[in-house]
């Protein structure tokens, strides 16, 4: 019973001590780029939130597709009720592991694996990513690519000119320590 | 009481390691979404269903430049005209002032009507709630018309002399409009006509309708819509049918395509809704074959 109530005491502790090392980031910035012949397509979402737990090099990211702004609203209708359906499916997630510890040195560059999940449709990715540590924050920005037709949005044959086949994805997130705990 | 411990020391590993998957990770994150209205979005995808206005109104700063055409042939037929006998263009003009208020006016080619109207969206359906089931919009249009013929006969308003022939319309609309689900959307809209001339022999200047209709996604970009028109006090001097129209909308990229089949062959509200003059079929004069292209163009761009 003892024995019981110091692994409790413990793994209290180190729940507690565990919680300290996460950082959220509740206005990251995500954008996605569509080069195509007809017209290039950009938006961004300024309400991306994102976790970082240190500890056990966990990152999560996750945001509302209706958040993206568009250059033109009526792309903005568009991809919500044409293309990612965001009635159905109103989240993008990411979730994935750092593969490295993070040391206190300036920028680096760290590569992180994870499941993006998109319109329902869950796919691994690699993120190169750029960790920096000022103080009291770390910034992570980085860029990959994701392919279209992974992710089950259907492009009609007569618009496939305006929409590219691979989408540039850029992300910003400055995290703070996460407090609510 | 060892078996107990064992048990416990189970339980609680198997409790912390779900706590620490990612997976939590996002569940900490949907904590954090803040809690603001969600609104539907495309309860229609286009600012007219296809005889009359949906509840849609476009973004701030959307141009809509719009052709809409009906295509009929005459009973009699003797006339050589290319794919249908006669046709009525309307060509028009929207502008969103804000996202919530669009002003917008037109001009029929074959029934020489000038149009405009107003139209202000001020309830919005609510998606996240129940507070708000209905999106709600006020419409107002008004028309005119010279109906002076070289007979001076007018069917509906009889004797029409060269000082008199101005007619002028006005079409109040409440639009309810309802999306029950990704792909249905229905809407009302209790309608007031009213016009500067009484119909001759009934001696009514105003008219009460209800307006029906709605769209069913059949894909991403097409949709079936339908929409029908009951009057409640028809001219009874002159046999006057209800408007009814099925048809597709198809959406391409800034272009919004219309096909119908109907049997209203004017524009103005006030004119297909109380003054069709024939039933829907599809014998010659009473089918009408309608396209309607509008092409969205945005005055303003946001800033990202």
């Amino acid at each position: 019973m003892n024995k019981l109530k110091l692994l409790l005491i413990f793994s209290i502790f180190s729940l507690g001590n565990s919680v300290a090392q996460q950082f959220i980031a509740r206005q990251g910035q995500v954008t996605f780029f569509s080069y195509a012949s007809v017209e290039n397509i950009e938006a961004k979402n300024n309400q991306v939130l994102s976790i970082l737990d240190f500890d056990k090099k966990e990152i999560a990211a996750s945001m509302l597709m209706r958040a993206f702004v568009f250059k033109k609203d009526l792309m903005h209708e568009h991809f919500n009720d044409s293309y990612i359906e965001s009635d159905l499916y109103p989240k993008a997630t990411f979730e994935g592991f750092l593969l490295e510890g993070l040391e206190n040195a300036g920028p680096q560059t760290q590569l992180i694996k994870g499941k993006v999940t998109i319109h329902g449709i869950t796919k691994d990715v690699d993120i190169k990513t750029t960790i920096q540590k000022t103080p009291e924050s770390y910034n992570l920005t980085g860029e990959f690519n994701l392919t279209v037709n992974d992710f089950n949005i259907k492009i009609p044959p007569i618009l496939s000119k305006n929409i590219a086949k691979i989408v540039l994805v850029k992300f910003n997130f400055q995290y703070l320590p996460h407090e609510n705990n | 009481m060892k078996i107990i411990n064992q048990k416990y020391i189970a339980l609680y590993i198997l409790f912390t390691s779900t706590i620490c998957s990612a997976q939590n990770l996002l569940k900490e994150l949907d904590k954090e979404y803040p809690d603001t209205p969600t609104y539907e979005i495309a309860t229609f995808k286009t600012t007219r269903i296809g005889l009359s206005h949906s509840i849609e109104t476009r973004k701030k700063g959307a141009l809509e430049i719009s052709m809409f055409n009906r295509f009929w042939n005459r009973p009699q037929g003797g006339k050589q005209g290319f794919l249908a006998d006669e046709v009525n263009i309307r060509l028009g003009l929207d502008y969103a002032f804000t996202d919530n208020f669009t002003a917008g006016i037109g001009y029929g080619t074959y029934d020489k009507i000038t149009d405009g109207f107003i139209k202000y969206k001020f309830v919005r359906q609510r998606k996240d709630s129940k507070k708000s089931p209905f999106s709600i919009a006020f419409y107002q249009e008004a028309s005119f018309r010279n109906i002076y013929s070289e007979t001076g006969m007018n069917p509906f308003y009889g004797t029409v002399t060269k000082d008199n022939s101005k007619l002028y319309g006005f079409t109040s609309q409440f639009i309810i409009a309802r999306k029950f689900n990704t792909k249905f959307s229905a809407q009302i809209s209790p309608t007031f006509i009213t016009r500067n001339k009484s119909f001759a022999q009934d001696d009514i200047k105003s008219q009460f309708a209800l307006g029906m209709g709605a769209r069913y996604k059949v894909g991403h970009h097409v949709s079936i819509v339908s929409e029908y028109y009951a009057n409640f006090n028809p001219v009874k001097s002159v046999t006057t049918y209800n408007p009814f129209m099925i048809g597709v909308n198809w959406e391409l990229s800034h272009l919004l395509l219309q096909f119908q089949m109907t049997n209203a062959r004017n524009f103005a509200k006030d004119a297909f809704i109380g003054q069709t003059t024939n039933n829907f079929n599809f014998h010659d004069g009473n089918f009408h074959f309608g396209f309607n292209a509008t092409f969205v163009l945005h005055t303003s761009k946001n800033k990202l």
